[in-house]
């Protein structure tokens, strides 16, 4: 069972009620999985919310409400839903509330490596931090428990080798979940004035004395190997697990101390464990939170017992842990020999191989047509690019993501942008899920203080990079009904956006003709929307299986071929490579009939192997008039 | 398998080859014969055609992470992606790779050839074995079974052959949407042929 999906189990073993969140790798499976089961189960209720910050307060507001609840994102979900965090540690709630934040150290698909058992150090929010799946399992019930017996919120840290690995995992029964909550009114507790705040930042204070001697009792830190060893290693964390098998590699006979809980520092127990010993060795994922607070505690009894970690140097500040590296820590403060394996080096270099969009993407046409259309005008535009699957044209021939920051950024940076670069237009590259996310506010912002620029939505339907979620353009919701769909262009409309254009995204003509009309807009000083909208070719293809709609292959007649290579340098499709005789060829394989280079082949050279299903072109969002060579 | 030992495999290959979906099914065979199984899976950003690596661990481990020159087998689903994990590699160990190079789809690079990436592999302390397998996958009908291919190949000439069992990988295969193919594949595999179909 997948960590995440252990996560997912504990819920509907306590009984959670509703839950709720944003996709984000490593997180996305936790809310996947219990919309899976709603979806057979009929309950809880769970949603895929339009951001961190909502879905955060979705959950608090139903468990201050009596239900418990949990919410899902990934680490710096956690930045867009600081907010609400950080008062609910002032309010507590009336249910459980579990905030799950799946960290990614290593940076395999994030922006930065933030470790947020800070927040729970800030924010006054213990933090329960598994170790595997199994551990996952029984830390995500604990942290339901812990939550509801002091009302207050819980935050489960996760991180990517514990959400993303596979282990067996023993589970329990189904709990019976609590649906319904009644709300009691109390404006003293519920109303964060400042006459209540104080008030109730001297409860919160109480209610952390509490907690910290709670977990120091927790059953889930333990401690294993001889009591009266010098060193004593502890493992925070997914840190025990390296630990443990470092150990049993090194057949070191040492102390070896299991974290669950690192925030609050369960003070008695560490102090339990380490009083008496010369040195200590943390073992944690992520920044050296523990290992800091472990020093101030010592600093604070008065002992001088030596701690080591990332920030002594022994174990790296950068990157996710390796067992070697923590092995090699172990060696170091045991004082003894360790030598890695020489590794074998190939002497032929493989070339990198980045992610990329894939094989009938629409946003490739997209990309293509508006850099045609920016050439064109003879333009020397900033892509102020955005998190999604569009931000993979980050690479060339596109070079289009000029800035890539975080959620919603684009159209935040372009307003600043828009400013001070005299003249030069921006075009802010946003998905639609990320649209509605963050986007819209800067939207409204460039409207209200007159920011000329070109936002260009990339509407293929779905959160596509996670897994496909749906989000309010969908039409659909988490556990699979059918839902109100927000169309991009009301939205931008409804803000007071006049120059809006929808382009079909597989009709590269269509979208270079409105981005056109669009820049010529910006050239006049307004805000212009650019909606290109196509399917996500992934989803579009198991429709396709589904609803037995044949796909068409292409092929390339090599008497028309010029060799110009615009189909391989300009589009770049993947399914597309030189031949070797100067000419292209069309891998069969990677093709998925999205017919977007017939479109811009200036000769006409590519074409349909096989008669193709009109319905397949519905499926792409093309009209029969769009459809076609040239 | 001793209840002290273990076994660690790479599973190396490309978005969309079906690396995860291998990883799953040594990792559900491993568990049906009462191991413990640790499958560290990549997600997100990396699927998108770019590289892809799994790194499952049978047995006594704790560690999610196959740590550098320890692992005792890699599945290569294609070369250059071979060439780049090769660190993980034990000396001595195995490499079950497919005869394929993908080149990367991103412009200005180059992609050394088919003999010289396999040329480079003999020339180190590994028991390399490269076979054809999306070929013959192909043949039968679908190039995505390339990755049981392999996998009956890796059964049949490792230890893994010994800790998961070829009749353990075939329940396995029996659950997975079209399963004749697969076990055909994975046969194939086993026996090494298939070349001629």
């Amino acid at each position: 069972m997948l960590g995440n999906v252990a996560v997912a189990r504990a819920c509907l073993e306590y009984g959670v009620g509703l839950a709720s969140g944003y996709p984000g790798t490593p997180s996305s499976e936790v809310v996947e999985a219990l919309a899976y089961a709603a979806s057979k189960l009929g309950y809880p209720y769970v949603e895929w919310s339009v951001n961190e910050k909502v879905a955060f307060e979705v959950a608090y507001g139903a468990a201050i409400s009596g239900v418990p609840s949990v919410v899902s994102m990934k680490h710096v979900g956690l930045n867009v839903a600081a907010d609400p965090f950080f008062s609910s540690a002032y309010t507590g709630v009336e249910a459980s509330l579990l905030v799950i934040s799946a960290d990614d150290p290593g940076m395999w698909s994030s922006q930065n490596e933030q470790d947020n058992r800070w927040y729970g150090v800030h924010a006054y929010i213990p933090v329960v931090e598994p170790a595997g799946a199994q551990e996952a399992r029984e830390a995500a019930l604990e942290a339901l428990r812990l939550s509801g017996e002091v009302r207050h919120p819980v935050l489960l840290r996760l991180v990517t080798r514990v959400s993303h690995t596979r282990a067996p995992v023993t589970v329990g029964a189904l709990g019976r979940p609590r649906l319904r909550g009644v709300f009691k009114s109390n404006p003293s507790r519920w109303n964060l004035i400042p006459a209540h705040a104080r008030r109730l930042r001297e409860e919160l204070l109480e209610r952390w004395r509490r907690i910290e001697d709670l977990v120091s009792r927790s059953e889930l830190n333990v401690a294993e190997g001889p009591r009266d060893s010098q060193v004593v290693v502890i493992g925070v964390g997914v840190g025990y697990r390296y630990a443990r098998e470092a150990l049993r590699r090194l057949k070191a006979q040492v102390r070896l101390v299991k974290v669950t809980t690192p925030v609050p520092l369960p003070s008695k127990f560490i102090l339990g464990e380490v009083e008496g010993r010369d040195s200590v060795l943390v073992v944690e994922e992520g920044d050296p939170v523990f290992e800091t607070m472990i020093k101030t505690l010592l600093q604070e009894v008065g002992l001088n017992t030596r701690v080591y970690g990332k920030r002594s140097g022994h174990l790296r500040a950068t990157g996710e842990l390796r067992l070697e590296d923590v092995e090699g820590a172990i060696a170091q403060v045991l004082g003894l020999g360790y030598r890695r394996p020489e590794l074998l080096e190939a002497t032929v270099k493989p070339p990198p191989r980045p992610p990329v969009l894939c094989p009938g993407c629409p946003y490739r046409s997209v990309f293509y047509a508006v850099r045609r259309a920016v050439k064109r005008l003879g333009l020397d535009v900033v892509y102020s690019g955005d998190i999604g699957c569009y931000s993979l044209a980050v690479n060339k021939p596109f070079n289009a993501q000029d800035t890539l920051i975080e959620m919603g950024g684009s159209v935040g940076l372009a307003n600043g942008m828009s400013h001070v670069l005299g003249g030069r237009v921006v075009i802010a590259t946003i998905g639609d899920s990320t649209f509605y996310h963050a986007g819209i506010p800067g939207l409204i912002n460039a409207v209200y203080n007159k920011a000329p620029m070109m936002v260009l939505v990339l509407d293929n339907g779905v959160t596509a990079m996670t897994g496909h979620q749906p989000h309010p353009g969908s039409g659909f919701n988490a556990m699979g009904g059918e839902a109100r769909r927000i169309p991009v262009e009301d939205v931008a409309r409804g803000v007071g956006v006049d120059s809006v254009y929808v382009a079909e995204a597989f009709n590269p003509r269509d979208v270079e003709a409105k981005a056109l009309s669009a820049l010529r807009d910006v050239g006049e000083g307004k805000i212009s929307v650019v909606i290109a909208r196509g399917p996500c070719i992934l989803m579009a293809m198991s429709r396709a299986r589904a609803e037995s709609i044949s796909r068409p292959s292409y092929v390339v007649d090599s008497s028309r071929c010029r060799g110009c290579m615009v189909c391989y340098k300009a589009f770049n499709c993947p399914a597309i490579t030189p031949s070797g005789d100067g000419k292209i060829t069309i891998n069969k394989a990677l093709c998925t009939g999205c017919g977007v280079c017939e479109r811009i082949c200036p000769f006409n050279a590519i074409k349909p192997a096989s008669y193709i299903d009109e319905r397949w072109w519905n499926l792409l969002g093309l009209t029969t008039s769009s459809v076609g060579g040239g | 398998m001793a209840s002290s030992e273990s076994f660690n495999i790479l599973i190396a290959g490309v978005g969309g080859q079906g690396v995860l979906t291998l990883s799953r099914i040594i990792g559900e065979a491993s568990l049906a014969s009462g191991l413990n199984v640790l499958v560290a899976e990549t997600h997100g950003l990396s699927q998108r055609g770019g590289a892809v690596v799994v790194h499952v661990r049978i047995g006594d481990v704790d560690s999610p992470l196959v740590p550098l020159g320890e692992a005792d087998l890699m599945i290569g689903l294609e070369l250059l992606e071979v060439i780049r994990n090769i660190g993980y590699m034990r000396r001595g160990g195995f490499i079950v790779a497919d005869r394929l190079i993908i080149p990367p789809s991103i412009l200005d690079v180059k992609t050394p050839s088919l003999d010289n990436v396999i040329e480079a592999l003999r020339g180190l302390d590994v028991r390399l074995t490269v076979i054809p397998a999306s070929e013959v996958a192909e043949k039968l009908g679908d190039v995505r079974v390339a990755n049981v291919y392999l996998l009956g190949q890796a059964i049949s000439i490792t230890k893994l052959g010994s800790i998961i069992g070829f009749d353990g990988v075939v329940k396995v295969l029996r659950g997975l949407p079209n399963p004749e193919l697969n076990l055909k594949a994975f046969k194939l595999g086993y026996m090494g042929g298939g070349f001629e179909c």
